[in-house]
């Protein structure tokens, strides 16, 4: 380590890893004895599995064996909160890509070479592509009956339509929005779609594993450890103890590497070999295998004569794609999250995902947030529009306030809308010239993350005064490991570099929900927090005890404990209590439903705001939209680490550029169309905007360490309205389905002219 | 049948002789045969940049490279921009401008950022765009890795 990082007190160690090339991703890894697995994908939308012939592939020269349906129908079905995957697919495939066989051979290349080998005879079956021929009458079913797993990942579970493609339909109606309606002053309706979206991580998903007997050891790029070895002990009735999930880095998630995704798959592979099978995905393979629900969103709001929301009413249905993984929970958090940070006493909510015949839908940063934030926040301008208010002006007058609830049965409001406005805005600058301020479009979200309170830390300090910290929190870039470290050392008064952060493993680490929905820092951070105190009080206790001195006269110290005029270092208090020189004290800390008398238990923990102010240029010639300056708000409680809470925000902004602009998964008749890197743009260095704003604000008001609050999937919502607002602002056109491309945006305006 | 051919290179300034297959890639022959894993494999279609190696001082996508084609010529990985003690200005500026986060793609960066560099000691803000456009990062929206580009600029 260099002098000046050495420095650097707040540098997180997982960076110096990265930079130097030497930090482990599951693609970095091997096994002793490891094979490698290359999967035979569907060609096919939707079609019946007439027969395999695996003969030609098995008789390859470095063939070990071949994977089928045939092998684990045995195991039965798997999901998170719908019990509707097989392992592989087992007498029919309900989307391109979806796993038919797994050759398994000494390398890559001779599995890939044999996988071209395995003869697959499909017979096509009716297909329901889009949410309208999945909801039309008579439509195909994709799967036959819905059987719903309560309370197995997340709290609830989907209420699926039998018969129907339906998986999950949510309901939430507060006050009579009939009565309001008939009553109001102006109503405006609106209707949005929202694309597919890739999620795109660098780290293409790869797992390893190894079935031996009745264990099972599993690394993956896993957001959800404790989720992939709860559905493995159940699929192949291991006990949990059983199995082991090891998560080095993991090159990029958001969402996608969330629930289970692969793993089951891999694991099966391993157990027809009983031997460590890899199956490591390409990109295409892992733009086929997930991907953020698609969105059709009717919305209306009804307003009086002053212009205050008397009723808003929207129902959203989901294109779940051909397996349900977590799109449930996608339904019914768009539902909420279309809700925004208003007043509205009369509410009528309504979401449904629906099965279609395209690549499973998934989890992706701030689940069902930029649908509805896309469909609320174009629509909110639209109804200022209507009704000949500013917009800025129109979502004042409405913004509930600090302590307010927007629907009773979610926490009241911990944050003021009106602040986040007012600092994008400042950070524009006080010019007031009109003709720029048109250019301009706002956007706000107020996002109700999913963050169960259950957890669970260990810290260990040792005899020389070093401290280990183990969590199921793996680090996915976010920094978790760092913020866990930075807590641990904190709470016990030790430097920063005294502090281990153990790479996720489920035989060493303690339960812990899962990485996602901004939640770590809060939830895993709090239980760091309590094992740091309990170690703190263990080492005191000691002291107390073999020392004979009041424990309230204490304290601890770098170093060691003060017990007034001395410091006791660790060695000491070690050495005399346990009579030799060694030794360690365990603390273990429990976030619970019931920690903090039961506060933590309303939802959500905290809200996830944040605010964004695009200004754009549009080459009236191509219909490109340029984006000369950005700022985004976000209120985060208390910034822990600086740059990587900005870098957070900054990335998710950027993303939002990317659904904006650019990025849909396309179907012709459920063949996706662009599902690779050639095909599918991202955005790219030169599409960031020359002026950006970051603004992180901090009133230490969350419930996490410190005052802090989640953070890290705010920032991706008001993108893409706000450019939208800038363009029906600016240039007169509405654009109601995204991403808008230059074509779409072109021809809005000959429309208009 | 596959068809071997010997080839001799330059890896980090070591000298390597070995024989490859002729349809070998050299991202597989950096990280497979060679073990060197710091250079990153994602999109195997020359569009991400997570795979950059210097061929000649010159950034190229080791994973549309055939390993062949490197005979008789420098290569240079991450490993051989590392110090063998602490980190290069590239490498101190990533970190402390937060220029990555999930750092998948970063090796790739820090190849560009070299490449770059060196051929231009004081890059203006677009040639640092220019330069970079070729390296996709997911996690960042690139903000701060302009920074800490610009900082060495």
């Amino acid at each position: 380590m260099s002098k000046t990082i050495d420095n650097m007190s707040s540098v997180r160690p997982d960076l110096i890893e990265k930079v130097t090339g030497r930090a482990e991703y599951i693609t970095d890894l091997t096994v002793p004895g490891m094979l490698h697995g290359f999967v035979v994908r569907s060609p096919a939308v939707h079609a019946r599995i007439v027969s395999i012939d695996t003969s030609a592939a098995l008789a390859s020269d470095g063939v070990v064996d071949v994977l089928t349906g045939a092998d684990v129908a045995q195991f039965g079905l798997w999901g998170l909160v719908l019990k509707d995957r097989p392992i592989i697919a087992i007498d029919r495939v309900r989307h391109v890509g979806e796993p038919i066989a797994v050759v398994i051979a000494d390398t890559v290349e001779i599995a890939e070479n044999a996988a071209e080998l395995v003869d697959v005879e499909y017979e096509e079956l009716p297909r329901a592509t889009t949410i309208r021929e999945a909801m039309a009458d008579g439509a195909p079913l994709i799967h036959a009956h819905h059987e719903n797993l309560q309370d197995f990942y997340f709290k609830g579970g989907a209420r699926p339509t039998q018969g129907s493609n339906v998986f999950h339909t949510y309901r939430n109606e507060v006050g009579d929005v009939d009565a309001a309606e008939a009553t109001a002053a102006y109503i405006h309706e609106d209707h949005f779609t929202f694309p597919g979206i890739s999620h795109f991580a660098l780290e293409p998903h790869t797992v390893i594993a190894d079935f031996k007997g009745d264990s099972l050891t599993i690394w993956a790029g896993a957001q959800t450890p404790t989720a992939v070895q709860k559905v493995l002990s159940r699929l192949f009735g291991l006990q949990l103890a059983r199995i082991r999930v090891i998560v080095p880095f993991v090159g990029g998630g958001f969402g996608g590497k969330a629930s289970v995704k692969i793993e089951p798959l891999v694991a099966a592979a391993s157990w027809k070999v009983q031997r460590p099978v890899r199956i490591a995905q390409s990109q295409v393979e892992s733009m086929l295998t997930c991907r953020r629900l698609g969105a059709d969103i009717t919305i209306r709001t009804a307003v009086d004569a002053k212009g205050r929301i008397v009723a808003k009413s929207a129902k959203l249905l989901l294109d779940g794609g051909a397996y349900s993984d977590t799109g449930s929970a996608v339904a019914t958090k768009s539902a909420n999250r279309i809700m925004g940070p208003y007043v509205m006493p009369n509410l009528r909510l309504e979401a449904q995902a629906v099965y279609t015949n395209t690549i499973p839908g998934a989890a992706f940063r701030s689940i069902g947030g930029p649908q509805a934030v896309w469909a609320k926040e174009s629509h909110m301008d639209n109804v200022a529009a209507a009704i000949g208010m500013d917009p800025s002006e129109f979502r004042l007058i409405n913004l509930a306030s600090r302590g307010q609830r927007t629907r009773p049965d979610l926490r009241a409001l911990d944050m003021d809308m009106s602040e986040l406005m007012g600092r994008v805005s400042q950070s524009f600058g006080t010019e007031a010239n009109a003709s720029n301020r048109k250019s301009r479009g706002l956007a706000v979200a107020a996002t109700d993350p999913a963050n169960t309170p259950i957890s669970n830390a260990i810290v260990r300090l040792k005899i020389d005064g070093s401290i280990l910290v183990s969590t199921s929190a793996i680090e996915v870039g976010q920094g978790s490991h760092a913020t866990m470290g930075r807590i641990a050392a904190q709470t016990l008064k030790q430097p920063a570099s005294a502090v281990t952060v153990l790479r996720t493993d489920t035989a060493v680490a303690p339960y812990d929900w899962g990485t996602g929905a901004s939640r770590s820092t809060i939830v895993v951070g709090l239980s760091v927090e309590k094992a740091a105190l309990d170690a703190a009080d263990q080492i005191l206790e000691m002291v107390a005890d073999v020392w004979e001195l009041p424990k309230e006269s204490l304290s601890l110290v770098e170093g060691g404990v003060s017990i007034g005029a001395e410091v006791l270092t660790f060695h000491e208090i070690f050495h005399r209590t346990l009579g030799v020189d060694s030794g360690e004290v365990i603390g273990r800390g429990a976030i619970t439903p019931r920690s903090k008398k039961g506060a933590l238990v309303e939802s959500p923990l905290f809200w996830e705001t944040s605010a964004g102010l695009a200004e754009i240029i549009v080459d009236e010639d191509t219909g490109e939209i340029h984006i000369p300056h950005y700022a985004s708000a976000a209120d985060v409680g208390r910034v822990i680490n600086r740059v990587a809470a900005e870098g957070q925000d900054e990335g998710a902004a950027v993303m939002g550029f990317g659904h904006a602009l650019y990025e849909q998964l396309e179907f012709e008749d459920g063949q996706p169309v662009n599902a690779n890197p050639i095909d599918y743009f991202i955005p790219r260095i030169s599409d960031v905007p020359p002026a950006f704003d970051t603004i992180l604000i901090e009133n230490g008001d969350g419930p996490g360490p410190g005052g802090a609050k989640g953070m890290g999937e705010g920032a991706i919502l008001p993108v893409a309205p706000a450019i939208a607002n800038a363009l029906f602002s600016a240039y007169g056109i509405r654009i109601t389905d995204l991403p808008m491309t230059p074509e779409k945006v072109w021809r809005a305006l000959q429309k208009r002219n | 049948m596959t068809h071997h051919l010997p080839i001799s290179f330059s890896l980090n300034g070591e000298a390597i002789a070995i024989e490859v297959p002729t349809h070998t890639l050299l991202v597989d022959l950096i990280r497979d045969r060679i073990g060197l894993k710091g250079t990153k494999r994602s999109c195997d279609m020359e569009v991400c940049g997570a795979c950059t190696v210097l061929l000649d001082g010159a950034p190229i996508s080791s994973c549309t490279t055939l390993a062949v084609d490197v005979d008789r010529r420098e290569v240079t990985t991450i490993e051989g921009v590392t110090p063998a003690d602490g980190l290069s200005r590239i490498q101190e500026a990533f970190v402390r401008h937060g220029g990555l986060q999930c750092g998948f793609c970063t090796p790739g960066f820090i190849m560009a950022v070299t490449a770059l560099l060196k051929a231009k000691p004081h890059p203006t803000d677009d040639e640092i765009r220019h330069y970079l456009h070729g390296n996709l990062c997911r996690c960042t929206g690139y903000i701060k890795i302009f920074e800490a580009v610009k900082s060495l600029a």
